[in-house]
């Protein structure tokens, strides 16, 4: 017999104009089983825990019927979790609104269209002041991003020193905001302020419609600065795996520096190893990587697993960000509807071939580590950069903290927000 | 100690590890010491005077002076001299030879550098070892705080004095109390974008106004820059560090902040120092135009000066009781959300920018009233936060025939109005409470062009002293209605992300 899941009599598309509510209507309670016979209604998981972390049960539970596919239990808890989430209420409640549309999505298999249907509403919406405004004001509340900048900045700048032609290649999806301090770096640290070309990568469509603002102002700056500059855009690459050597501009005579915040993650999992290894072939002076540490590489394999590992990670970043913004932050609520895109497009799209937008599967700084050691060798971090990224997180409010990595497990140096490791940066030389 | 002429005369040796001294110059006949030690200009050492070129490992021995009889080493001359009556000598060897009278100046032992060159040298010995420590040494004292370091540890120090408490504001009228966001800031700002236009604009106006007060494009405040005190430009200044100063917050292409700079200093009453010190700052950054407008300001600096003493010293008082009042309120805030004007619970959904612009726009209008005055009625303004219908209550003039402002930003500011009144289109327009972006730049630049016609138009002259004190009421709660009108419209449209206002 045919699997039937989920046919709700209304089921309305997410609705991603006011509220992000889900108007459903179960139906009566006797579906068609298929093998597995869930026996345990636990009547428990309806109840908000003493705690207050009834999010999390409730979530965990789902997934694991969805991956059970006890479709009693997933409409019970599905109906539940729509009761109790709201994305305007406190971090539980927002949670249990943007993964119950991730699971939603996964249930009735319709991550591809919620995912493309959100996507081109937040195209909509952005636009440069807004980006600029979202991004810089995260950067004033939260080192999340900052760090990874101030890593990169000094690591490039070590390892470039006395070199009169650089090239930098950033892949990232900061906006040039880790540009400015480094221009202002070059101009007041050396004797001899040397020329820089700065090439950046783009796949989102979200960032590429903001790139022509974004090269006027950093033209104007570097200029302010008397930096000799030159910006280059790359965009129009479905997905990075297309990139290559020429595309990108490499002169014989520059010093190449390859910062990627964020950027690899991107890359399908597949491609990955042939990404680096293309990088590679530039050969850089310095490749700085950023990337955020969790593991969402297992969602074929095993979804429970992999969901656990996403909530654990996005539970850490909402609570994050609700400590550092203000409650009525309009800033941090967008902040938390890019999230609801990657979650969704973790867990409930399926990696296709020639699939839109770019791929969230983060990895481990270990993991990472693994796939750049086959081509690259790990370089440390100087005792200034790690001065500047301990004089950083002081600027911030309390709760982060650094911790550099030992041994040959993975290198580099951890963010920790309230001592659990958030985002990982590192250096790599060929 | 080895004394040898030259047919050049300009030969400077260090082959011992001794000082070795070297005659320079012409040769005329040694003249008696002058009663008076004279200070010479920096970078032009007196030609009659003695070079001496010390070893790095002599420049930086901390005992150099070393008796002759019992070879104990002094960190200063004075001290020694000190010791060697002590040793009770027969009088002719107490007398100090006569070359010994003759002024020195020191080479930086360095060979690469500009002061190793003896028409280059230093006149004093602590002068030589900083130099040579900060521009040839190893840097051994860094801040924590900002990760600066320093090779002399009294630099050092004294950045340590002024890291942190210092704070710096974008030309936009933002604060920043941590350097990297300013930077970031400053990268994409709106201001950095607008300068080039505005850049010859304000170079007309430069030339005319001398000792102009209140700035055209971009208006940065600079009073309530002025009232931290000015930072302490330290000898070993990169390129930036000056530019980006509180005081001199702008940009070699931007003349307009030179002349804001300029503004500032004579806003305040402080010193033709610290006038001249600014100039000199300004011109010495990368760009030829900034040396013509150096020249300008060099020039007008005590006619700026002289005109400040007119202006009320109430005016400065009050953006600086603003300011403590603002930094009290929200230490680390950029936008100062917290502002006098508005209620806290329409800033989330409304866009802070508006904040930035009504701060300073705050500051063009000169009142009449003491400060004292003036903060107790805006906190009864805020706190009533009436609409639009108090400005014609309080029968607030509009001489909209007399005040021509673009009309591009009176469409925005109907969209605020609930009632679409003319009067308010004009006093926000007026105010310059237009669209953000390129537009809300736009506002005040024919703002501050025509300032006669707009101290008028909000009754603000300073001639008027009944008239001022409700001008001033009325400004306040312009602001305070506007945005309440703003923020409801805000609120209505989606997530705040379209609404009229802002971003």
């Amino acid at each position: 017999m045919e699997r039937t899941l989920f046919t709700p009599k209304e089921a309305r598309y997410p609705n991603n104009q006011s509220n992000g509510h889900y108007q459903l209507e179960m139906q009566s309670t006797n579906q068609p089983q298929s093998s597995h016979t869930s026996t345990s209604r636990s009547s428990d998981s309806g109840e908000p825990c003493g705690d207050g972390k009834w999010a999390s049960k409730l979530l965990r539970e789902c997934a694991r019927a969805i991956s059970e596919k006890d479709s009693t239990k997933i409409h019970h808890l599905l109906w539940m979790l729509n009761e109790l989430a709201s994305p305007y209420g406190d971090c539980d409640q927002k949670l249990a609104s943007y993964f119950l549309q991730a699971l939603f999505c996964k249930a009735t298999e319709s991550g591809q269209r919620c995912f493309k249907t959100l996507t081109s509403v937040a195209e909509k919406s952005h636009s440069f002041d807004s980006a600029r405004k979202l991004i810089l004001k995260f950067q004033e509340v939260s080192p999340w991003t900052t760090f990874g900048h101030v890593a990169s900045n000094g690591a490039i700048l070590e390892s470039l020193e006395g070199e009169s032609k650089l090239h930098i290649i950033d892949i990232s999806d900061t906006l040039c905001t880790q540009w400015p301090t480094l221009l202002e770096a070059l101009a007041t640290r050396n004797d001899e302020t040397p020329h820089l070309k700065l090439t950046v990568v783009v796949t989102a469509s979200i960032v590429r419609s903001v790139m022509k603002e974004i090269s006027q102002r950093m033209e104007k700056f570097a200029r302010l600065m008397g930096v000799p500059f030159e910006f280059n855009v790359v965009s129009g690459l479905k997905s990075l795996g297309e990139l290559t050597k020429e595309a990108l501009g490499v002169q014989e005579d520059e010093a190449i520096a390859v910062n990627c915040i964020g950027a690899l993650r991107k890359i399908e999992v597949e491609e990955r190893g042939d990404v680096v290894r293309m990088l590679s072939s530039l050969q850089p002076r310095v490749v700085t990587v950023v990337e955020e540490e969790a593991d969402f590489s297992s969602s074929k394999t095993d979804f429970v697993k992999c969901f656990e590992e996403c909530l654990r990670f996005y539970t850490l970043y909402f609570e994050m960000l609700e400590e550092s913004f203000i409650p009525t932050s309009n800033e941090r609520l967008m902040l938390e509807r890019e999230c609801s895109r990657s979650m969704v497009r973790v867990l409930a799209c399926e990696d296709e071939k020639g699939h839109d937008g770019d791929c969230e599967r983060r990895e481990r700084g270990s993991q990472w580590s693994e796939r750049l050691k086959e081509v690259f060798s790990p370089v440390g971090f100087s005792d200034d950069c790690v001065d500047d990224v301990k004089a950083l997180l002081k600027r911030y409010r309390t709760g982060w903290s650094h911790v550099l990595t030992q041994g040959d497990d993975s290198s580099g140096i951890y963010l920790t927000w309230k001592d659990e490791a958030v985002v990982w940066a590192s250096a790599w030389k060929p | 100690m080895v004394e040898f002429e030259n047919p050049s005369g300009l030969t400077v040796s260090a082959a011992s590890p001794e000082a070795s001294i070297c005659s320079t110059g012409n040769q005329t006949a040694p003249s008696v010491a002058p009663p008076r030690k004279k200070r010479s200009l920096p970078g032009m050492p007196d030609p009659d005077a003695e070079v001496i070129a010390l070893s790095p490992k002599t420049l930086m021995a901390t005992n150099r002076f070393v008796c002759e009889i019992c070879s104990k080493g002094f960190q200063r001359d004075q001290n020694l001299q000190l010791h060697r009556r002590g040793h009770n000598l027969p009088w002719k060897l107490k007398q100090r030879t006569s070359s010994e009278i003759r002024k020195r100046v020191y080479v930086c032992p360095e060979v690469s550098c500009v002061h190793h060159d003896p028409s280059r040298a230093l006149g004093d010995l602590t002068g030589i070892k900083k130099h040579f420590c900060r521009k040839h040494g190893e840097k051994k004292w860094k801040c924590e705080r900002c990760s600066k370091k320093y090779a002399v540890q009294s630099d050092w120090k004294a950045h340590m004095k002024t890291c942190g408490t210092r704070e710096y504001r974008c030309d936009c009228g933002t604060l920043f109390s941590r350097r990297d966001s300013f930077i970031t800031h400053r990268a994409f700002c709106d201001a950095l974008a607008q300068e080039s236009e505005r850049s010859h604009q304000t170079l007309v106006v430069a030339s005319t106004e001398g000792g102009l007060k209140v700035q055209v494009v971009p208006p940065p405040p600079p009073p309530p820059a002025s009232c931290s005190p000015p930072p302490p430009h330290t000898p070993s200044t990169g390129v930036l560090s000056p530019v980006l100063s509180i005081q001199s917050s702008e940009l070699p292409e931007n003349p307009s902040g030179i002349l804001q700079q300029q503004g500032a200093t004579g806003l305040t009453t402080t010193t033709a120092a610290a006038t001249a010190s600014g100039s000199s700052t300004s011109s010495g950054t990368v760009s030829s135009s900034s040396g013509v407008f150096a020249s300008i300001f060099a020039s007008s600096a005590p006619a700026g000066v002289s005109q400040s003493s007119q202006s009320p010293s109430s005016y400065t008082d009050l953006i600086c009781a603003i300011g403590s009042d603002r930094a009290v309120a929200e230490p680390m805030s950029l936008s100062l959300s917290s502002s006098l004007y508005l209620s806290n619970n329409s800033s989330s959904l409304f866009p802070p920018s508006e904040q930035d612009h009504h701060r300073h726009y705050a500051q063009a209008p000169q009142p009449a009233l003491s400060a004292t005055a003036l903060l107790q009625k805006a906190a009864q303004m805020g706190a009533t936060g009436s609409n639009s219908s108090f400005l014609r209550g309080l029968g607030l003039a509009m001489p909209s025939s007399s005040y021509h402002q673009d009309n591009s930003s009176t469409g925005t500011a109907s969209q605020w109005n609930s009632d679409g009144k003319q009067e308010n289109n004009v006093v926000a327009s007026g105010l310059g409470l237009g669209p953000p972006g390129s537009d809300l730049m736009m506002g005040p630049s024919s703002l501050f062009g025509n300032k006669p016609t707009t101290l008028d138009l909000l009754g603000l002259g300073l001639g008027s002293g009944g008239g001022s004190s409700g001008g001033f009421e009325a400004f306040f709660t312009s602001i305070g209605g506007n945005l309440d009108v703003a923020a409801a419209a805000a609120a209505a449209s989606y997530g705040g992300v379209s609404s009229g206002g802002g971003d």
